[in-house]
């Protein structure tokens, strides 16, 4: 009962607030209201909705990108129009045919989705940053806008469609479906409508679950800090793919109901106002919230259809002055802000990762299972890779001119403590790096256990147990406490309950337990390093490397880091660079010293604080 | 092939390479040294061609014209800078969506007050043969600016007093602070400094293209792609990856279309970013 409590309690946190049940409701609920409200207006009303429904799953593609996974994108509107265009070759070629275009919306989500996944190839796997992943995707937009633009010729068609230059593909038939053997019926506006508010409300829907799965809470760990996300043992660089490649997705259906609802669509869908468009929606509204891609659509294409439509010249001033001015005053969009005005009168529904109600103490903590420990399951699977040292064959790192590692050669213990120090810029850090996979090396190689891992990127290190703990302690400093944890024990296992459990052994073995809801940037800095060590310890680590644990801490703090590492050594290869001397006193364990990228000694603490020379070296006595 | 044909070549292939140069070279001062990616580039250029226009119009010499341009949108980059780039360093998204909104408003401003027809420039420079190649002089006037424009933001980065408080201030803002540099003066001249190169070549080109309110447009992705691809040593890399994406973009163009050499720009761009992601001045393996 208790336990079960727990873990309602824990996975409360961890998804957010709101369940499936209460999501599909409100969209049955939306879904009711608005069907009866389109059959309400006159039809040409409702026709003039189903455009701000589409342009609201054009938002959604934005935000499950942007707001889920934190990849900026400007060419959503790129994507769109090649769903557009791609709906009207097709429904253009084979509607007369087979009497349907709903083959047309698929063609046009498959196109997009591929382009995407190709784009997204590059830009990901090549590392390059998110701002960068921003100018690609506009450079893009505006390279199709100038392609599109030269098709006027009559030699750009596929089969009976030609792209039609800038004046556009027109003729292109409407949203048509028919059973097999039936007549094909052509939806009309009002059933159009109801359809796109279907699709919408379904998409939204479909995003909320993805991101109660663990595949969306790894897009929002992977937002808030990549290179943990990374050393946790996550590919972070497919799963941005798969999201850029969904978006892309979404982006290109929304383009082919674009096209289906206007019978045309021509280049200024690749040019950059509406691209900004889609930004602005997400802006006004909430780029981490559903609601928000349709509330944005809402007001910003409500404000400007009441100022006159959209056809007025000084659309851009308008739409350039709304950027500005959500920049300056209103970051987080009109929902953020709102729902803060309603959090002070106690209404918090529309933040999604807001603080869940702490639950009675008591349930809060998990009975500790007798005989079950955070070190079981940690032997556990190190009994499966038993004695599994890890070492290095010659390395060399040089950045640029720098030589920062240069030709080791070391082995570590299948189990203990080891010691690594040296002066700064003797190449500590580098060679951490190099043992867990941050850094390539310039030449040798990185065994663990005969294997050689040379080729490996973090991740894949991170799964096969090398766990590294960061110089600065590197974790999600907005997610709880027991999110972070709950995120390091997903990895290896991928089994939601075991996660659940274990993030609460390593809140019991931390000491952490009452502050498992708080965000994690909020814990002292000790207890930041802790759980940074609680989440190493969470990958089952055989190799775990500490990369000074102790730097500011308190002595009473450091003494209990110092327990924490013997805990740890008794039951993996712990290696700890350290700057503090009482500390490696304190680890009693073999210390190596590295001096300018190269091993310079190794021995035991009393023997090296005998040794002349490693005084010299810190003193840069020559 | 006949020698002139290839003169007239490698002539075409050079002058693409200056303009590549000349409209990435303010751009990659701003990034570079601060790293904010503006957006309004583009638009810098589109107003430095049309400032040299109104000038030309009003009856000032062209060559003078030009210059007042860069002046001119030199200033309106300084007041810029202080009205609202200044609020958003080291909020590099916003500062991108914010000066995305500057550049949506100056393209329908000036197509306000302007109209959205071409206009053209004369200047007076006729052209020179080689062979039975025709080539126009101005384009020689281009490759000098280029290089001149290039070598002077060299030097005055190198040689100067601000130049070298601005790479201080770039390497360590606190750290320059704490010495007693003003950083915020600092980033507000290399804004201006940035903006009037942008406007510069926005001058230079007038002559060549048609000045339209969209024109930034053309060049705003090639640039952005030309500092991305150079990387953190953004002179040397400017230059390297305008020569590098230069020849690519030309030879498309003269085997397709000029559409054809934008995309291949873009391609290659992307390519080399995939394998060197810092670009190409970058450490090449930081990973």
């Amino acid at each position: 009962m208790m336990a079960q409590l727990a873990r309602l309690a824990g996975t409360g946190a961890q998804s957010g607030r709101g369940s499936l049940g209460t999501d599909i409701s409100a969209a049955v609920l939306a879904l009711v209201a608005m069907a009866i409200l389109g059959n309400l207006v006159e039809e040409f009303t409702a026709f003039e909705w189903s455009l701000w429904a589409i342009q609201a799953i054009l938002a959604l593609s934005l935000v499950l990108i942007w707001g889920y996974g934190g990849i900026f994108s400007f060419g959503q509107a790129a994507i769109y129009g090649i769903g557009g265009y791609t709906y009207g070759f097709w429904a253009i070629n084979f509607a007369d045919n087979t009497g349907e275009t709903l083959t047309a919306v698929v063609a046009a989500v498959v196109v997009g989705a591929a382009f995407a996944a190709l784009l997204g190839y590059f830009m990901f796997y090549g590392n390059v940053t998110n701002v960068y992943v921003a100018i690609i995707t506009l450079a893009t937009s505006l390279v199709l806008f100038a392609f599109v633009n030269s098709t006027s010729g009559s030699e750009y068609r596929i089969g009976d469609a030609p792209f039609g230059g800038y004046n556009g593909m027109t003729r292109i038939p409407r949203l048509t479906w028919r059973l097999p053997g039936g007549a094909s019926h052509e939806l009309t506006r009002v059933q159009f409508f109801v359809v796109c508010v279907a699709a919408g409300l379904l998409i939204a829907v479909g995003i909320r679950m993805l991101s109660r799965r663990p595949f969306g809470r790894v897009a929002v760990a992977m937002q808030h800090n990549e290179l943990r996300t990374e050393l946790s043992g996550y590919n972070v660089r497919s799963h941005k793919l798969a999201l850029f490649t969904i978006g892309g997705g979404i982006a290109a259906f929304a383009g082919a109901l674009f096209s289906a609802w206007g019978r045309f669509i021509s280049p200024p869908v690749f040019s950059l106002t509406p691209a900004a468009l889609v930004v602005i929606w997400v802006l006004v509204g909430s780029r981490s919230s559903v609601a928000g891609a349709f509330i944005g659509v809402l007001i910003v294409e409500g404000l400007s259809s009441w100022a006159g439509g959209a056809d007025g010249n000084n659309e851009p001033i308008v739409l350039g002055a709304i950027l500005v001015f959500i920049v300056l005053f209103l970051p987080g969009g009109v929902i953020a802000n709102a729902a803060k005005v309603w959090a002070m009168t106690g209404s918090q529904a529309l933040n999604r990762w807001s603080k869940p109600p702490t639950p009675p103490e008591a349930a809060l903590r998990s009975q500790p299972k007798p005989g079950s420990s955070v070190f079981d399951w940690m032997t556990e699977a190190n009994g499966v890779r038993s004695n599994t040292p890890i070492a290095t064959r010659n390395v060399t790192k040089r950045f640029g001119g720098i030589t920062a590692v240069d030709n080791v050669t070391i082995d570590f213990p299948p189990t203990g403590v080891s010691c690594l120090i040296g002066p700064n810029g003797a190449g500590k850090s580098t060679l951490f790096g190099l043992l867990s996979g941050q850094y390539s090396v310039t030449d040798g190689s990185v065994l663990l256990e005969e294997q050689n891992l040379t080729k490996w990127p973090a991740f894949q290190r991170a799964r096969q147990g090398i766990g590294v703990k960061l110089q600065v302690a590197s974790i999600f400093k907005e997610l709880s406490v027991r999110e972070n944890l709950w995120l390091a024990c997903f990895a290896l296992p991928h089994n939601r309950a075991t996660a659940d459990d274990r993030a609460e052994q390593l809140l019991e073995w931390l000491e952490l337990g009452d502050h498992a809801q708080n965000p994690a940037g909020t814990l002292s800095h000790g207890q930041q390093q802790w759980l940074e060590i609680g989440m190493v310890v969470a990958t089952k680590p055989c190799v775990v490397l500490l990369d000074e644990p102790t730097a500011g801490m308190t002595r009473e703090e450091t003494r209990r880091t110092g327990e924490l590492v013997a805990q740890l050594g008794e039951r993996a290869s712990v290696i700890v660079v350290e700057h503090d001397m009482e500390f490696v006193r304190q680890l009693s364990a073999p210390v190596t010293v590295l001096h300018r990228g190269r091993l310079f000694t190794q021995g035991s603490f009393d023997e090296l604080s005998r040794d002349e020379r490693i005084l010299d070296i810190y003193l840069g006595r020559e | 092939m006949a020698l002139d044909r290839l003169f007239n070549l490698g002539f075409d292939l050079f002058s693409g390479i200056s303009i590549l140069l000349l409209v990435s070279i303010g751009l990659a001062v701003i990034f570079g040294m601060r790293g904010i990616i503006n957006l309004a580039h583009g638009e810098f250029i589109m107003l430095g061609a049309f400032a040299t226009l109104s000038g030309v119009r009003s009856g000032l010499n062209v060559w003078l014209a030009m210059l007042v341009a860069a002046v001119a949108v030199g200033i309106f980059g300084l007041v810029l800078e202080r009205l609202l780039i200044r609020r958003l360093y080291g909020r590099l998204f916003d500062t991108m969506l914010a000066t995305w909104g500057v550049s949506l408003i100056l393209v329908q401003v000036v197509d306000n007050h302007y109209g959205s027809v071409t206009e053209g420039i004369r200047v007076p420079v006729g052209s020179f043969t080689v062979g039975e190649f025709s080539m126009s002089a101005y384009n020689l006037i281009l490759m000098g600016a280029a290089a001149a424009l290039t070598v002077g933001t060299f030097t005055v980065m190198r040689k100067t007093r601000y130049g070298l408080l601005a790479r201080a201030a770039t390497q360590s803002p606190t750290m320059a602070q704490e010495l007693g540099v003003n950083t915020s003066l600092i980033n507000m001249w290399t804004f201006g400094l940035g903006s009037a190169l942008a406007g510069a070549a926005g001058a230079l080109l007038a002559p060549l293209v048609g000045v339209i309110p969209t024109m930034g447009h053309t060049y705003v992705a090639r640039s952005f792609m030309t500092v991305i691809v150079g990387g953190p040593s953004f002179i040397a890399g400017t230059v390297s990856a305008s020569g590098l994406l230069g020849l690519v973009e030309n030879v498309a163009t003269n085997r397709f279309t000029p559409v054809i050499g934008q995309a291949m720009l873009l391609i290659a761009a992307i390519v080399i970013l995939r394998f060197m992601p810092q670009g190409l001045t970058g450490r090449r393996d930081t990973r």
